[in-house]
């Protein structure tokens, strides 16, 4: 019989209950005025400036322009050209190969696909090293965290120097029989590389204190039990440890793509994106679009592209949580 | 008590009254400009200025001159009220102009019977749809540095103003002596260092999207760095070496740069920063058919930002700095104003440390300066296509036809055309 029941009429709050609830939200203002202010008025913001053209000064120049922005960033045209003449897979490797966004989605794309695991696998050897009581681990420990509090200017320009022709890196490589004689940064191959290197070494002493609390919670029991059944330390790492750190991986794989699709001082002091564009990444060039070009409409219409990017990978990561989780 | 208590807020009274009073007498005047504190012609203008406008104090924004355009263009959106804004190039003059935060001149040019006579035409360069939205101070082309000592060790004749670019070639390879680290030319990393002469026979711009003229020199470098005769571009880039430094370590023998360096070299020397002792100017080479002299070059100028609160003021110091006293007191520090008359040249050529040659001095007057970007509501874009483009040219990661195709192909596409 819910049907035929009368719809429940609001009760009227008390005064204590509204004294309550005005308190509630006095408290919880303070910090969602920072987010509107800083956050959500920006997005929102960036969202309607992407369908306008806008080369900044007085809003009344902005001009609304529906998808032009978006069609000039795909350059729609000459891709569309492509596909229709040659094929739907030639107007893709037209897009990736030529035009600007396409070329920084790939970069950004393989900065992160290669970034993010090496941080990771890099986070947990040194977590495990020196979650045994070495000699020494406090000095190590602060040893590896200091190039993330260190200035990225610095380790940059310092990074650039050990990657020269007759730097240091080449002449340990040639040690080993590389015949690799360039500047890192003047090719189009290993510049992208310098790049993951710089932000791999940067990343991973972060990651390595996390991993190190997270290894502090392992309960011992199952390393006991683990080794009662036979297995070996191989085994152990495989099904005690790994899983136990999924929480912990869950976070830092998330924060780590994000802040992998956001790099942008790595890329500008050490290669601006060359050599051509062979390290152009989105934020780059989003930001020499909008500061540069002042194309504020084109810069936050990549910036949509961004946000959709990094908003699909965070979804999908948050629906297999579960997985990862050990609840 | 009711006395003392009337004697001290008489005396709070007066001591209020006598600061509003100073706060109206000092008027201060903020510039936004790039590298203030190492700049010997700002700190000079200022001081020049201040001393014959008593009660005004001039303010140095100081931005960092590698990312200037950028920076400002940042704090412009950001609705910054400084007075002034030093122009570095003409394509960001024009976004600043679009964006509304210049200020146009025409009223106070007009009511101040301002003389544009000594720009000799220059001035058009900064002027928008009619609207004067900028004045130059200080003009400054590519001219070739040289060090005459590096010369006379190789026992081969200095540069001069009639040379072209495969006499250059050949003087550049005679100084050469890679055993001794000596250079016989030096290339900044920018493009417009290393290829941009092709603008010097006033028909090819860099913003038509036609780049084949480019190829020229392009290969031109290439041979010089593979004969060891100039520092490979990779090797330049990466280290990030200022040409200032590399040219006054003392073993480089020429070296293609703007006028601006012609200070900096003096004030080095004269402070026994740099290693070199007796160098010497002469005019840009030019290809077979261009005329001797002719060279490109950029204005250096200074706009008025259309949120400052103090544009009266803000004139007033404009029109001094490209006038005559202003000129003159820019040149005084070994920099070619915008602005020249009789006067003005004679305070150039006598500055302390300036070389004494004639060749020297002939080059301080080129035959023919073209602007070395024009600004078009795509010249931004285009210096972006055109920079990564020449990034991959010079690091060698596609040939010299690839690149000027790809150049072609962007720019083209930019253009719709």
């Amino acid at each position: 019989m819910s049907g035929s029941a009368e719809p429940r009429k609001k009760r009227k709050m008390s005064r204590l209950e509204r004294k309550n609830t005005l308190i509630a939200y006095s408290f919880l203002a303070p910090n969602f005025l920072g987010f509107a202010i800083f956050t959500l008025i920006p997005v929102v913001l960036s969202v309607v400036m992407s369908f306008t053209e806008w080369k900044g000064g007085s809003l009344t120049t902005m001009k609304w322009v529906g998808l032009n922005n978006y069609a000039t960033i795909f350059n729609s045209a000459k891709v569309g050209k492509q596909m229709a003449e040659n094929g739907f897979l030639s107007g893709i490797g037209y897009f990736f190969s030529k035009v600007d966004l396409g070329i920084a989605l790939k970069n950004t794309v393989f900065f992160t696909v290669v970034t993010v695991p090496l941080s990771l696998i890099c986070a947990i050897l040194l977590a495990l090293v020196l979650n045994r009581a070495v000699k020494g681990a406090v000095v190590f420990r602060a040893i590896l965290f200091f190039p993330y509090v260190a200035s990225m200017v610095a380790i940059c320009v310092c990074w650039n120097f050990m990657l020269m022709k007759n730097g240091p890196v080449n002449q340990f490589m040639m040690f080993f029989g590389s015949t690799f004689n360039k500047s890192w940064t003047a090719d189009s191959t290993m510049a992208m590389w310098a790049i993951v290197l710089v932000s791999v070494w940067r990343n991973m002493g972060y990651y390595m204190v996390i991993y190190l609390a997270a290894l502090q919670g392992v309960p011992r029991e199952l390393y006991e039990a683990a080794t009662v059944d036979g297995a070996n330390k191989m085994q152990q790492f495989f099904n005690v440890t790994l899983p136990q750190l999924r929480p912990t991986t869950f976070f830092a794989s998330i924060m780590l793509i994000i802040g992998c699709f956001k790099i942008y001082d790595t890329v500008a002091i050490m290669t601006n994106g060359g050599p051509g564009r062979a390290t152009k990444m989105l934020v780059l060039y989003i930001y020499n679009e909008a500061f540069t070009n002042f194309n504020y409409g084109v810069a936050s219409a990549i910036s949509m592209i961004l946000l959709l990017i990094v908003l699909l990978g965070t979804i999908l990561q948050f629906s297999r949580e579960n997985r990862y989780s050990n609840t | 008590m009711k006395k003392a208590i009337a004697m001290l807020l008489a005396a709070v009274m007066l001591l209020a009254l006598a600061s509003f009073a100073s706060a109206d007498e000092n008027k201060v005047l903020t510039i936004v400009a790039w590298d203030a504190n190492t700049t010997g012609y700002l700190t000079a203008q200022k001081e020049a200025y201040e001393a014959s406008h008593p009660g005004v104090t001039i303010e140095y924004i100081d931005v960092s001159s590698q990312d200037y355009d950028t920076k400002v263009a940042a704090m412009l959106a950001g609705g910054d009220t400084s007075d002034i804004y030093m122009v570095k190039d003409i394509p960001a003059l024009l976004n600043w102009y679009e964006a509304g935060y210049t200020t146009n001149m025409n009223d106070f040019i007009a009511n101040s019977n301002y003389d544009l006579s000594g720009f000799v035409g220059m001035e058009v360069n900064y002027a928008m749809n009619g609207e004067q939205i900028a004045l130059p101070f200080r003009s400054d082309f590519e001219i070739l540095f040289y060090n005459k000592d590096l010369f006379d060790a190789a026992g081969v004749e200095y540069p001069n103003n009639n040379m072209t670019w495969e006499e250059y070639k050949e003087k550049a390879l005679a100084v050469t002596d890679t055993t001794k680290d000596i250079y016989g030319t030096h290339y900044h990393t920018w493009l417009s260092t290393a290829v941009n002469y092709t603008v010097a026979d006033g028909v090819n711009t860099l913003v038509d999207g036609e780049y084949s003229d480019l190829a020229y020199f392009y290969q031109l470098i290439q041979d010089l760095e593979d004969a060891g005769a100039c520092m490979p571009y990779t090797e330049i880039s990466a280290a990030g070496l200022h040409y200032s430094g590399a040219f006054g370590n003392g073993n480089i023998a020429m070296m293609p740069m703007g006028y601006w360096y012609v200070a900096t070299l003096i004030t080095n020397i004269q402070n026994g920063t740099y290693n070199v002792k007796n160098w010497g100017l002469a005019s840009m080479p030019t290809k077979e058919d261009v005329k001797a002299g002719s060279t490109f070059g950029n204005l250096t100028g200074a706009m008025i930002n259309k949120a400052s609160g103090n544009q009266e003021l803000a004139w007033d110091y404009i029109s001094w700095l490209c006038g005559e006293e202003g000129s003159k007191v820019t040149a005084g520090t070994g920099n070619r104003p915008a602005w020249v008359s009789e006067g003005v040249a004679d305070v150039m050529s006598s500055v302390d440390g300036f070389p004494a040659d004639e060749g020297s001095k002939a080059a301080l007057l080129p035959t023919y300066v073209a602007i070395e970007i024009p600004g078009t509501e795509f010249s931004s874009q285009i210096s972006s296509i055109l920079g990564e483009e020449h990034s991959a040219i010079m690091t060698r990661e596609i040939t010299i036809e690839e690149g000027i195709e790809n150049m072609n192909e962007r720019v083209q596409e930019l253009l719709g055309k």
